[in-house]
């Protein structure tokens, strides 16, 4: 059952805004779309091979990945740093 | 006035494309106010290039297949220097800066570009509804939708605004607006023609069509676009036939199929008529063969993920940073993604949330990678179809032109008026819709016929023949 935080989770991922307002509307019409997409399960894949095998390596995540020693790896490689941010030299 | 005429009037002297040119833009100006088939009209440029073939022409050059033809091109479609908006809020001030091949090729025959169709935004809809610059009224009755998502070329076409347009076709957005307005719209099979400057909704399904007042105008269209393009790797490397020497003197020896149970359902003037259809084609020498294709019932929500999905990732580039509208007040960079991309319209926002949450971990085996694969299955019962025929006969959609603002409270039966359609693009097939009688209430009702992929000759003659029963 699709809910409004999925719905939330979805705009978040997409970098989108979505308003209360359309929240609400997509909330209620993604439950029927994917309602009526749930017939798919009758059919039967098992022995299904994709025509386009590297699809599979394309699933996106549902986080951001953050990787703390890489990140503290890229800034010791900066002479001045303040507050977790590296100084660049200043271009404008 | 059909392209034959108009080439042979130009061709003879007895007009000049500058002549031809003006009368079509007239006929914009008389009708466009009431029909919002154009978005833009490129009058100066149109009339500049009428100019240029008529001195083409008094110089003695040879002039090319389409010479002095006006042309619309569906507002997704680029053409260097002018505005390509998608009928969308978010490419409200895009330059196309540079030409997509489907123009290019226009202009080397000598088409004449004059102006850009209305359409759902970003091709996403059935009823050109969607569009940012205003809903699309069909010329068979102005109350009713035009069908999308190419309602703006199939509506001009109907109006006589232009004898031929360029729409393109993800899920039946060429084919279905031709049956709703009674014109013939014609798209490819996948990789005929190239998509090179055509802007991307989802990229598996996504191909150009032409929609013209009569299945010769709209093979004579097809003969200039189609064909391998080094800029899409996607077009296929295969001859372009001349499809009007394609056309049969009978029907004699082709295998029309009929596809078990397709009629169930649908509105008694359309399943009527499409019975009509399969008796005249019997009489013209064709032989009716029942084909099975189960699995053809799935392709509307196999479409509805696969193709969401594909968008999701494809208008990820609209940021306001590489391309679209730019927030003026955000306070960071994810606000100013999230402000930027918030100009989208509700329906464009609603696909890209279902492409987003299919393709979420979670759902992506459930949702994506289930219609991924039920459409490989979806394939081979058509490609074992098109063992045992020549084309497939189809309605092209289960209703005729609904109201303006009818169904906007459902939209699952708005995604349903792709139902016929979006087979063809899950297929990867070629189809065409050509109009065949009407219904009680005096609109357009088309039939549709499917052939295999690099084999639009086949749905050509058959729908060139049942045009001219109709007429």
């Amino acid at each position: 059952m699709i809910t409004k935080q999925d719905v939330e989770l979805a705009g978040k991922l997409a970098k989108m805004t979505v308003s209360e307002q359309e929240a609400a509307i997509y909330e209620e019409q993604l439950r029927a779309l994917f309602g009526w997409v749930k017939e798919l399960s009758a059919v039967n894949t098992d022995n299904v091979q994709l025509s386009n095998a590297t699809l599979a390596a394309h699933v996106r995540k549902d986080q951001a990945v953050t990787d703390e020693q890489a990140a503290a790896n890229l800034r010791a490689m900066f002479a001045e740093q303040l507050a977790g941010q590296a100084k660049v030299k200043k271009v404008l | 006035m059909t392209i034959s005429q108009i080439i042979t009037a130009i061709t003879s002297g007895t007009k000049t494309a500058e002549e031809i040119t003006r009368y079509y833009l007239a006929q914009i100006a008389d009708k466009n106010p009431q029909i919002n088939a154009f978005v833009e009209v490129f009058e100066a440029d149109a009339i500049a290039q009428a100019k240029a073939i008529d001195a083409k022409k008094a110089r003695g050059e040879k002039l090319g297949s389409l010479a002095g033809v006006p042309v619309g091109i569906k507002d997704n479609i680029l053409y260097k220097g002018h505005k390509a908006t998608c009928c969308s809020k978010m490419l409200e001030n895009y330059t196309a800066a540079y030409t997509s091949t489907v123009v290019k090729k226009l202009l080397e025959q000598d088409a004449v570009i004059i102006g850009r169709t209305n359409m759902d935004e970003f091709a996403m809809g059935s009823s050109n509804q969607t569009s940012a610059w205003g809903v699309v009224h069909n010329p068979a009755d102005m109350t009713r939708v035009p069908g999308g998502s190419s309602g703006g070329s199939a509506a001009a076409v109907a109006a006589g605004m232009v004898p031929v347009a360029l729409g393109t076709d993800t899920g039946g957005s060429v084919r279905q607006p031709a049956g709703f307005c009674g014109v013939v719209g014609v798209k490819p099979g996948y990789g005929r023609i190239s998509r090179y400057g055509v802007i991307a909704f989802a990229s598996s399904a996504d191909q150009v069509g032409v929609l013209a007042e009569n299945v010769t105008d709209a093979s004579l269209v097809m003969e200039v676009i189609s064909g391998k393009d080094a800029q899409d790797s996607t077009s296929l490397e295969a001859p372009v036939p001349h499809y009007t020497q394609h056309f049969t003197a009978d029907l004699k020896g082709v295998k029309v199929g009929v596809p078990k149970g397709f009629l169930d359902g649908l509105n008694p003037a359309i399943k009527k008529q499409t019975q009509k259809a399969a008796e005249q084609l019997k009489e013209l020498g064709a032989e009716l063969i029942e084909v099975d294709i189960p699995l053809a019932k799935y392709s509307a929500p196999c479409y509805y993920i696969i193709t969401s999905a594909e968008a999701s990732s494809n208008l990820g580039r609209y940021d306001g940073i590489r391309y679209g509208y730019t927030a003026k007040d955000a306070n960071g960079l994810a606000d100013y993604y999230e402000k930027s991309r918030a100009r989208f319209g509700l329906e464009v926002k609603k696909r890209i949330i279902i492409g987003t949450y299919a393709l979420t971990s979670e759902r992506y085996e459930e949702c994506f990678l289930k219609a991924l694969k039920v459409r490989e299955l979806i394939r081979e019962d058509f490609k074992k179809a098109f063992t045992q025929v020549d084309v497939i006969l189809t309605p092209t959609s289960p209703t005729t032109a609904f109201k303006i603002g009818e169904a906007e409270e459902n939209p699952l039966s708005l995604y349903l008026a792709d139902l016929c359609t979006c087979q063809g693009n899950i297929g990867g097939l070629a189809g065409i819709s050509v109009p065949f009688g009407k219904d009680e209430n005096g609109l357009p009702i088309g039939v549709q016929f499917y052939g295999p992929i690099l084999q639009e000759e086949k749905i050509l003659n058959a729908a060139y023949h049942l045009e001219k029963v109709a007429k």
